[in-house]
C-alpha cells in the first residue's frame, strides 16, 4: 500500500479533498446519488476512460500526446463487429480488436519516434484516418447481437482499470524504465545521451495505448451489446481532460497515475451529478471546463508560491 | 499536392472550374482562411488554440440574438460590434491565462472550448434564431466576405514581414528563453497573438453566419480541428517559430477544395463513406512527406559542413 | 501530512458511500414521475415536443415531467440517461430511440426494475418497451419524402440527392433505406449522391452548393436532418435556383416558413410535435396508473380525443404536409 501510494503529493491531496468535498455536497443535495448501487450503476464509462487515461498519463509525461484514442476505439470496435459478423466468435473478434489497437499504436509510435513528427500532428492525422476507416468499413451501421459469452467482460472492466492503475503507479515509481519516462519528458536529448531507450519507450507507450483502446472497444461492446463507428467520438477530450486535471504537465516530466485516477473520478462524478440532479445535460461542458480551468490555475498558484521565480 | 488535386478534378469534371463555382468556393473558404491567419500567429509563438470552434458558436449566437427583433433587438451595427467584442474578449482571457499565469495553452483553450460550448447551448436554449434582418444578411452577400478576407490576409502579411512584430513572434516561438534574454516582451506578444485569434474568429463568424438563414447551436463545431489541420498541412511547425502565412493559406486551399472536389469527382454511392478516411490519409501523407524532405535537407547541410 | 489527509479522506468517502441509501424511496410528491428522453437535446424539433409534454403534465396535474438528454445525440449518453433514471427509481421513461441496439440493454434493465418504458418519436426493439407512441414509422417517412418529391417534380423524373445528418445517424440511415426502396416505384428518379452534413448548417449549405455545381441537372434535394434543411434551402435560394431545384425534408413549420413563402420549398413534412409530446406523457401516465394495458385498441386523450392503438403502437395519425397554403395556420 505504502509503495503504491508513493507519488501521492500535495496536488493529489488537494484533488482528493476537492473530490470528497464535492461528494459530500452532492450527497447533501441528493442523498440517493451517493448510494453504492447508484454509483455502481453509473460507473460503466468511468472504467473505460480510466483504462485509456492511465497509458495517456505516461505518454503525456514523456512530453507527447495521443489524440487518436477515440478514433482507435471506434476502429477497434468496428473491426470487432465485422469480425463477429463473419466468424461469430467473440474470442477471435476480441483478438482482432486488440490487434487493430496495437497496429494503430505502432503506426503512431513509429511516426512519432522514428520519423520524429510532432505527436500532435501524427495523432491528429491518425484520428481522422481512424474515424474515416471505421466509418467506411462499417458504412455507419451498428453491429449487435454478440450474445451472452461477452457479458462477463463488462464486469471485469473495474478489475482491469484498477489493476492497470495500481500496477502503473507502482511501476512508474519503482522501476528504472518507469522513472526514465520522466527524464525523457524533462529533457529528451539529455535522456538520449544518457543512454535511455527513448525511441523504444515512446513506441512502447503508444502501442500500449492502442492495446487499451482495443480492450476498451471490447468492454464497450460487452457493456452496451452494440457498437458503431461513432462510439469513440470525443473520447480523446475526456481522457486528456482527466489526465490534465490530475496534474500531469503537458510539457512533460511531471504527473502521476494517482492524479489521473482522481481527475477521471472528478470528471465522472461532476458529469453524472449534473444530469442526475439538475437534469440539464447542457451544463456538463460548462462545469467540466470550469473545473479544469480552476484546477490548473490553482495548481499554478500553489507552484508559484512554492518556487518563487 | 494542390496542383495534383486540381488536375485530377479537371479531368473528371470540368464543371468544377465554372466561375460561379470558384467564386462560391472562395466565399466558402474565407472564414477558414481568416481563422487560419490567427492560428498561424498563435502557433508561431509555440502555442495552440482549440477553443475557436466553440467560440465561433458563441459569437454566432450573440450575433443572431442581438440582431433580431424577437430577442435583444440591438440593431445590426451594435450586434456586429458586440459579436466582435465577445470574440476579442475571449482571446484576451485566453492570452492572459497563458501568458500571465504561464499555463499551457492547450489546456486553457481546451477548458475554454468546453465552457464556451456550454455557454452557446444555454444562450440559444434549444431554439434557432431565424429571420435575421436584411442588413445583416447583406454582410455576406456578394464579394464582401472575400474583401474582408483579403484585407485580413494583407494586414497579417504586412505585420509578419514588414513590421518587427513578425520576427519577434518567430523569435519567441523558436527560442523563448533567448527571446526573453534579449528583452522581447514575451507576455505581451503572446497576449497579442491570442487576442488577434479571438478577434479574427469573431470576424470569420460575422462574415459567414449571415450566409445562412438561421443561427443554430451546431455552428462552428469541429472548426478548430479543420483550422489546425490547415496550419499543420501548410508546414507551420507546431513547435513554434517556423512556417509562413502563405503555406498555411495553401493548407486552407487544399483542405477546403478537397471536400468540394470529393463531391465533384462523383465517386459514387459507396465512396462517400470513405471520404473522411481519404482526408485523414492525405494529411498523414503530407505530414510524413514534409518531414522526410526536411530530414533530407538537414542531412545535406550536415554533410556539407562536415 | 498528505498521507494522513488521504487516509482521512478515504474514510470520509467510504462513510459517505455507505450511509443509508435512500434511492428506493419514491419521490416525495406522490406524483407520477415521467422522464422524456429526446434523441438530441437543444434542437427545435425536440424542444417543441417538450413544450407539448409540459402542457400535458400541467393539464394532468399529477405528473412530474423531466426532460433531459444528450446534447450531442450520442446513443451511449442516451443509454446512460436511462440507467440514471432507473437508478433514481422514476415511474416512466419515454425514449426517443437513437439506436435500438445500443439502448436495448439499458431499457431492458429499466423494465426489470419495474420502470414502465415506452418509446416515442423513434421505436426500439419490441421487447424493450410496452408501447410505442407512433407518429410515423421510418417506412412512412421514407415513402412520404419520396412521394412528396415525385409529386412536386410533376413528372417524377431526374437526378436527386440526399443531404443527411451524419453517416452514422441510425434514424436517417433507416429512412434512406426506405427511400431507396420507394424510389423503385419511380424508375426515372435517379439518386446521384448521399452526403453527410454532420449536423452543421454551414456544411449542409456548402455541400448543397457543391452538389448543384457537380450535377448541373440536379432537380431535387432531400435534406433529411432538421439542420440540413434550411442550409440546403438557403443554398438553392442563393444560387437563384428556387423552383428549379426542389428541396424537401422534415422540419418544424416555423423554421421553414420563410422558404415556403418565397417558393424555395414546396412541401415540408412533419407531424404536430406538441401533440406528440402531449400524447406521450398521457400514455406514460396511463401506463403507470394501470389504466392502459397491453391489448387495448383505443386510448382517450384529453387533447386529441380518441386515439387508435394498433398492436402496441399508439397512433398519432399521418404526417402532415405543410405547403404555402396551410403553413400560416401552424405555430410551432
Amino acid at each position: 500500500m505504502r509503495r503504491a501510494l508513493k507519488g501521492f503529493g500535495s496536488y493529489e491531496a488537494g484533488l482528493l479533498g476537492l473530490l470528497v468535498l464535492l461528494m459530500i455536497g452532492f450527497g447533501l443535495a441528493d442523498p440517493a446519488f451517493l448510494s453504492l448501487g447508484a454509483q455502481l450503476d453509473l460507473s460503466g464509462p468511468l472504467w473505460e476512460s480510466l483504462l485509456l487515461a492511465v497509458p495517456m498519463t505516461l505518454i503525456v509525461v514523456t512530453g507527447a500526446i495521443d489524440l487518436s484514442v477515440g478514433a482507435a476505439v471506434s476502429l477497434c470496435a468496428v473491426c470487432f463487429g465485422l469480425m463477429f459478423q463473419s466468424t461469430g466468435s467473440v474470442l477471435t473478434s476480441g483478438m482482432v480488436s486488440l490487434g487493430v489497437g496495437v497496429l494503430v499504436g505502432t503506426v503512431n509510435g513509429l511516426l512519432v519516434s522514428l520519423i520524429n513528427i510532432h505527436s500532435l500532428v501524427v495523432t491528429l492525422a491518425t484520428m481522422a484516418l481512424g474515424f474515416g476507416i471505421a466509418e467506411g468499413a462499417s458504412r455507419g451501421q451498428p453491429f449487435s447481437g454478440f450474445g451472452p459469452t461477452l457479458n462477463p467482460v463488462a464486469k471485469w472492466a473495474v478489475v482491469f482499470a484498477f489493476g492497470a492503475a495500481v500496477w502503473t503507479a507502482v511501476w512508474t515509481r519503482r522501476s528504472v524504465t518507469g522513472q526514465s519516462l520522466y527524464v525523457i519528458g524533462l529533457n529528451e536529448t539529455a535522456a538520449e545521451y544518457s543512454g535511455y531507450p527513448v525511441k523504444r519507450s515512446k513506441v512502447a507507450l503508444f502501442v500500449v495505448q492502442g492495446l487499451m483502446a482495443g480492450l476498451v472497444a471490447v468492454i464497450y461492446a460487452a457493456r452496451r451489446g452494440s457498437v458503431k463507428s461513432d462510439i469513440g467520438q470525443g473520447l480523446e477530450l475526456d481522457v486528456v481532460t482527466a489526465v490534465v486535471l490530475g496534474g500531469t504537465s503537458v510539457f512533460g516530466g511531471r504527473g502521476s497515475v494517482w492524479g489521473t485516477v482522481l481527475g477521471a473520478l472528478l470528471v465522472h462524478e461532476v458529469r453524472q451529478f449534473a444530469s442526475w440532479h439538475w437534469e440539464r445535460n447542457e451544463l456538463i461542458p460548462l462545469l467540466i471546463g470550469g473545473l479544469l480551468l480552476i484546477s490548473v490555475t490553482a495548481g499554478r498558484v500553489i507552484d508559484g508560491i512554492k518556487t518563487p521565480q | 499536392m494542390l496542383a495534383v488535386t486540381l488536375v485530377t478534378v479537371k479531368c473528371v469534371n470540368p464543371g468544377f472550374y465554372e466561375p460561379t463555382n470558384l467564386a462560391n468556393l472562395g466565399v466558402q473558404l474565407v472564414p477558414f482562411a481568416i481563422m487560419t491567419v490567427g492560428m498561424t500567429l498563435v502557433v508561431l509563438v509555440r502555442e495552440i488554440d482549440v477553443s475557436i470552434g466553440s467560440l465561433a458558436g458563441v459569437v454566432s449566437a450573440v450575433l443572431g440574438l442581438a440582431a433580431t427583433q424577437d430577442h435583444w433587438n440591438l440593431g445590426t451595427g451594435m450586434a456586429v460590434a458586440l459579436a466582435v467584442a465577445t470574440g476579442t474578449l475571449v482571446g484576451v482571457v485566453n492570452g492572459c491565462l497563458v501568458a500571465l499565469m504561464r499555463l499551457p495553452s492547450i489546456i486553457v483553450t481546451l477548458a475554454m472550448m468546453a465552457v464556451l460550448k456550454g455557454a452557446g447551448q444555454i444562450l440559444l436554449d434549444g431554439k434557432w434564431v431565424s429571420s435575421l434582418p436584411l442588413d445583416l444578411r447583406a454582410i455576406a452577400a456578394g464579394g464582401v466576405p472575400i474583401w474582408v478576407g483579403l484585407a485580413v490576409i494583407a494586414g497579417a502579411y504586412a505585420m509578419l514581414t514588414l513590421h518587427p512584430w513578425g520576427w519577434r513572434l518567430r523569435a519567441v516561438g523558436s527560442h523563448p528563453e533567448a527571446a526573453a534574454k534579449v528583452g522581447l516582451p514575451l507576455r505581451r506578444l503572446k497576449i497579442l497573438s491570442f487576442t488577434l485569434m479571438g478577434f479574427l474568429t469573431a470576424v470569420a463568424t460575422v462574415v459567414s453566419v449571415p450566409q445562412l438563414s438561421v443561427v443554430e447551436s451546431g455552428f462552428g463545431s469541429g472548426w478548430e480541428l479543420f483550422v489546425i489541420t490547415c496550419v499543420v498541412l501548410g508546414g507551420v511547425s507546431i513547435s513554434g517559430g517556423k512556417g509562413t502565412l502563405f503555406g498555411a493559406l495553401l493548407g486552407v486551399a487544399v483542405m477546403g477544395t478537397m471536400r468540394s472536389v470529393l463531391v465533384y469527382l462523383k465517386l459514387g454511392d459507396q465512396a462517400v463513406y470513405w471520404e473522411r478516411a481519404i482526408q485523414g490519409g492525405l494529411i498523414l501523407v503530407a505530414a510524413v512527406a514534409d518531414r522526410i524532405i526536411a530530414l533530407r535537407k538537414s542531412q545535406v547541410t550536415t554533410r556539407e559542413t562536415v | 501530512m498528505s498521507r494522513a489527509l488521504l487516509l482521512a479522506s478515504l474514510m470520509l468517502l467510504t462513510w459517505a458511500c455507505t450511509s443509508p441509501p435512500s434511492a428506493d424511496k419514491k419521490e416525495k410528491s406522490g406524483k407520477t414521475v415521467i422522464c422524456l428522453l429526446p434523441k438530441k437535446k437543444g434542437v427545435p424539433y425536440f424542444t417543441s415536443c417538450s413544450v407539448g409534454a409540459e402542457a400535458a403534465s400541467k393539464d394532468l396535474g399529477d405528473v412530474e415531467l423531466r426532460y433531459d438528454g444528450p446534447t450531442d445525440g450520442s446513443a451511449e449518453k442516451a443509454a446512460e440517461m436511462i440507467e440514471k433514471w432507473t437508478a433514481k427509481g422514476v415511474d416512466v421513461i419515454a425514449v426517443s430511440c437513437n439506436d435500438p441496439g445500443a439502448l436495448a440493454s439499458a431499457m431492458r434493465a429499466a423494465r426489470a426494475k419495474g420502470v414502465k418504458v415506452v418509446t416515442w418519436d423513434a421505436d426500439a426493439d419490441a421487447d424493450t418497451r410496452e408501447f410505442f407512441v407512433n407518429q410515423a414509422t421510418p417506412e412512412q417517412i421514407g415513402f412520404g419524402l419520396v412521394d412528396t418529391m415525385a409529386k412536386d417534380l410533376g413528372d417524377a423524373s431526374g437526378e436527386v440527392a440526399i443531404v443527411t445528418a451524419s453517416l452514422t445517424a441510425a434514424n436517417q440511415n433507416e429512412w434512406i433505406k426506405h427511400m431507396k426502396i420507394r424510389m423503385a416505384k419511380y424508375p426515372n428518379l435517379r439518386l446521384v449522391a448521399v452526403k453527410p452534413s454532420n449536423e452543421d448548417q454551414k456544411l449542409a449549405f456548402d455541400t448543397t452548393r457543391d452538389l448543384m455545381g457537380a450535377y448541373p441537372n440536379l432537380r431535387g434535394v432531400f435534406a433529411i436532418s432538421s439542420v440540413a434543411f434550411p442550409g440546403a434551402a438557403e443554398a438553392i435560394k442563393q444560387a437563384g435556383k428556387s423552383g428549379k431545384v426542389l428541396v424537401t425534408g422534415l422540419a418544424t413549420p416555423n423554421d421553414m416558413k420563410a422558404f415556403v413563402k418565397d417558393g424555395t420549398v414546396t412541401s415540408v413534412l412533419l407531424w404536430k410535435t406538441e401533440d406528440l409530446g402531449y400524447l406521450t406523457v398521457e400514455v406514460g401516465r396511463a401506463l403507470a396508473k394501470g389504466e392502459l394495458k397491453a391489448g387495448a385498441t383505443e386510448f382517450e386523450s384529453r387533447r386529441l380525443g380518441k386515439v387508435k392503438i394498433a398492436g402496441d403502437n399508439v397512433l398519432l395519425g399521418d404526417p402532415m404536409v405543410f405547403t404555402k397554403d396551410n403553413i400560416d395556420q401552424f405555430d410551432f
